[in-house]
């Protein structure tokens, strides 16, 4: 009987996307919009992805010439041993950042929105622990595991946002522009970073089935992730108004309080165990994209084993900060407008190396052949 | 007692052996050799490997044959022999036959003739339940197949009980569960391999299969496992499958195990390979996914809607099995605020005499209602509806007067127990049942958030883990052509393919 060799389909390359940076839509991401563009908010996505299309598709080209290489390897075989390594360094450095910044906003609205009396370790630890968990058993069950539950928690999320809609008022979405159409493009361009883990999934292009499932499932999952983050955020304008929502920490937390059906009045505990599980799926696949960028850093062929370690890490810097709900804000921000340049201007780079290589003219004979 | 638990557990039985035992050198000596040719020498060695005559069913029969004019001796153990066939196809042809010149062959009757040279070989036929013909001057020996243990008729399936659909169900004797199974498959490429797999007891396995469907790969690494088992005895497949699995400390079971012959013959038919054992009323079947253990046979006798409607049931069923009782928890200690007010009044009001804290009295509950259904399966059947009457009454009528439980945790308890049996296999209905105490105690920490972290770690396990190379979730995730019978299944006209991950030689059904 031939194992499945570890790796994953189209199916579930789609649902790891969807899931790790769709569910960006119900943390304080949605706030970081909301602050400069108000009622417009719903526009950035697109005004984002417009932004990132040109940095994945150079990245698409640049990955597509190697076969069986991930985005580390690539950047070690373009830019050279020294300078790549810095790159994958900053690359890591990144990446745990926004893990530990990330997981620490998680259980920040675990224990704000759901469990105020829970000691906070308690509820970091529980999270980081079932996420190492997931990562430890590889890409392949991370991929399955989104696939078997993505229907569901969309299914959830979907609801939500009906819900809201029917509750919403329609007039809260006007002026059209908010700020000024001006200020929509400027300030969406500044956090373009958004869609920064696009530059990550070059991780684990060699876990692909097919490669052509890459370029493919890239471009479907960006297409789905604008649109609901942009109808989210549309829905959430529509049901507090642009001066409410700026008081709020969790828009997505706040709504599904907010919303009802029927005789249920508090119906956030239905939605909460599908979000949780996301935000489960989401962090085991950062974890296992920190210990691929840690594993190739160092060169370590086991890098699962580094596990464990990274989450306990996370865990004890993520409980630092005394204020998260602020603090951990404030990063969050500007690690978004660090990683923005990062992620425009790194595929560009590639590109021309491999352009000034000759690596594209590689391919061309060898496809020829 | 938990201690104990895990030390059985890990522990295994790879010290020296301290034993003083009897060396039996001598006798594996005799019976390595061939058969002598001197009658009287080869029935003195026979008697005392049988020791005879305390071994009371174990016949010698001597007498002349006619015409031949040699001695001859029909060894046999009458318990397990059909003497009746022996008297008038084989012996009584050999007495008055008058011929001089003559074979054996064509004197005795009997449907199938053998022949064997060396001890061991004619002492295991004896104990198979063959009559063994020794002749004075020969060097081997007959053995003729005569063979007839006693066991029950075919009867009724009992565990897996459908409306409509053939009621047979696999017996004790794998002589006639194979008959069922080429009853149903009338195919030249049936293939019934058999096996020896134990060293003392010499039980046989019969490895069935189709031979231009089932995966070679598959069918070697079966075989391999099975004859590498180093015991003595292997009674039957419930103890077969236990050595055999290859995750045996894992809650989910990773080999099906059926009684019932349609449903093992539709598997053969896809491409899977069943094994059957004599002294088992029922069949193994390898690979497995989750969803044979989900699947019953009358989901497809049964007409499509009707069929999809009691998987839906089902799969709604294992859902408040595994929840329904972590979910009281979660919500009366952590989530009170999504119960409408009244509802909630009502449970604080039934709770509010209950000295106990939400999860110890459901842990009660649920305990309760086990002890309940262990103790009315041992019960002998006369004195069975005490059960009934000591469970309805006394654990649930008198716990809640007594004010030890609320009325609406007998209600949870209860109807968590009763979606339970809708699950027929035995294993999964084990597995989903304690898996259901992890939910409780992970709601009694951590209320939902608890329950998700177990549930998603719980996912992340089933699709990791896999039965003979098959993922367990296959073939939803990771995906396989297939019919794409899952939760639900489709109509029989568009079943065309044959499930891919087992990896069978003709993918197309038509």
């Amino acid at each position: 009987m031939e194992d499945s060799k570890g790796k994953i389909g189209i199916k579930e390359f789609i649902a790891i996307i969807i899931l790790t940076i769709g569910t960006k839509l119900t943390d304080d991401t949605t706030v970081i919009l909301y602050k400069q563009m108000e009622n417009a908010a719903w526009m950035s996505p697109f005004v984002i992805c417009a932004f990132s299309i040109l940095p994945i598709f150079l990245l698409i080209k640049v990955m597509n010439i190697y076969e069986n290489k991930n985005l580390a390897d690539v950047i070690n075989q373009l830019f050279g041993r020294f300078f790549g390594f810095f790159t994958v360094m900053i690359l890591w450095f990144l990446l745990f950042s926004a893990l530990t910044i990330d997981s620490a906003v998680y259980t920040d609205i675990i224990s704000t929105m759901y469990f105020e009396k829970t000691p906070v370790i308690m509820i970091y630890g529980l999270l980081m622990l079932v996420s190492a968990f997931g990562a430890k058993k590889g890409i392949e069950h991370i991929g399955s595991v989104a696939w078997s539950v993505i229907f569901w928690i969309k299914l959830s999320l979907l609801a939500a946002l009906i819900l809201t809609f029917m509750q919403g008022e329609i007039l809260f979405l006007f002026p059209i522009f908010g700020n000024g159409a001006w200020e929509v493009v400027k300030e969406s361009s500044l956090r373009t970073s958004l869609n920064a883990e696009f530059l990550y999934l070059g991780l684990i292009f060699p876990y692909l089935k097919n490669k052509k499932d890459y370029k493919k499932g890239t471009w479907i999952a960006l297409a789905i992730i604008t649109t609901e983050l942009s109808f989210s955020l549309a829905a959430f304008i529509m049901l507090f108004d642009h001066k409410g929502i700026q008081l709020m920490d969790f828009p997505f937390h706040e709504t599904i309080r907010y919303i009802e059906i029927g005789f249920l009045e508090n119906i956030e505990t239905f939605f909460f165990p599908f979000w949780l599980i996301a935000s489960f799926i989401r962090f085991a696949f950062y974890l296992y994209l920190t210990a691929i960028l840690f594993g190739s850093l160092f060169s370590i062929r086991n890098f699962e084993h580094l596990l464990p370690i990274i989450a306990t890490l996370v865990v004890f810097l993520g409980i630092i900060p005394e204020n998260p709900t602020f603090t951990i804000f404030k990063l969050r921000e500007s690690l978004l407008f660090i990683t923005t340049p990062i992620f425009i201007i790194l595929p560009f780079l590639l590109w021309a190396a491999a352009k000034l290589k000759g690596e594209f003219k590689n391919e061309k004979a060898k496809a020829s052949d | 007692m938990l201690g104990d638990l895990l030390k059985k557990a890990f522990s295994s039985n790879k010290k020296s052996n301290p034993f003083h035992e009897k060396s039996n050198k001598e006798e594996i000596q005799i019976k390595e050799q061939k058969i002598h040719s001197d009658l009287e020498y080869s029935m003195t060695i026979f008697k005392e490997i049988y020791s005879f005559p305390d071994n009371k069913d174990v016949k010698f029969r001597t007498f002349q044959i006619g015409g031949l004019k040699k001695q001859a001796c029909l060894i046999s153990i009458s318990t397990i022999t059909d003497i009746k066939l022996l008297d008038e196809y084989a012996i009584q042809p050999l007495l008055r036959n008058d011929n001089p010149s003559f074979s054996i062959e064509n004197v005795l009757a009997v449907q199938a003739l053998s022949t064997v040279e060396y001890n061991k070989d004619a002492i295991y036929e004896i104990n198979k339940g063959n009559a063994v013909l020794f002749i004075e001057g020969y060097t081997k020996a007959y053995s003729i197949t005569a063979a007839n243990f006693q066991g029950r008729d075919v009867s009724n399936a009992d565990n897996e009980i459908v409306l409509k659909g053939p009621k047979e169900a696999f017996t004790e004797k794998a002589a006639s569960n194979i008959s069922l199974i080429r009853k149903r498959i009338r195919d030249e490429n049936l293939i019934v391999e058999s096996a020896v797999i134990s060293k003392r007891t010499k039980n046989e396995l019969f490895i069935v299969y189709i031979k231009d469907l089932a995966n070679k790969q598959l069918l070697d690494n079966i075989k391999k496992r099975v004859s590498s088992l180093n015991v003595d005895s292997v009674q039957n497949l419930a103890l077969l499958e236990q050595h055999i699995e290859e995750r045996k400390l894992s809650l989910f079971p990773s080999i099906l195990y059926t009684e019932r012959p349609d449903r093992a013959s539709a598997f053969i038919e896809d491409g899977y390979i069943v094994l059957l054992m004599d002294n088992s009323p029922d069949s193994l079947v390898l690979p497995a996914t989750f969803w044979s253990f989900f699947h019953i046979s009358e989901d497809h006798y049964l007409r499509y809607i009707y069929g999809n409607f009691t998987r839906g049931l089902r799969m709604i069923a294992i859902f408040i099995t595994l929840f329904s009782s972590s979910i009281y928890v979660g919500i009366t200690n952590y989530h009170t605020e999504m119960i409408p007010p009244d509802l909630l009044l009502a449970i604080s009001a039934t709770r509010e005499k209950v000295p106990f804290p939400a999860i110890i009295e459901v842990i009660l509950m649920e305990f309760a209602f086990g002890l309940i259904r262990e103790g009315g399966l041992r019960v002998p059947t006369p004195i069975g509806p005490t059960i009934g009457i000591v469970g309805a009454l006394i654990l649930g009528q008198a716990a809640v007067q007594a004010n030890i439980v609320s009325p609406i945790v007998v209600i949870v308890v209860a109807l968590a127990g009763v979606c339970s049996f809708l699950v027929s296999d035995i294993s999964m209905n084990f597995a989903i049942r304690i898996i259901r105490f992890f939910f409780i105690l992970s709601a009694g920490f951590f209320g939902f958030y608890g329950m998700t972290a177990v549930f998603t770690a719980g996912l992340f396990y089933i699709v990791s883990i896999k039965s003979f190379g098959v993922p367990y979730l296959s073939p939803m995730t990771p995906k396989y052509t297939s019919s794409k019978d899952t939760v639900f299944r489709r109509l029989l006209k568009n079943e065309i393919f044959r499930p891919g991950y087992v990896k069978p030689k003709d993918m197309k059904k038509t």
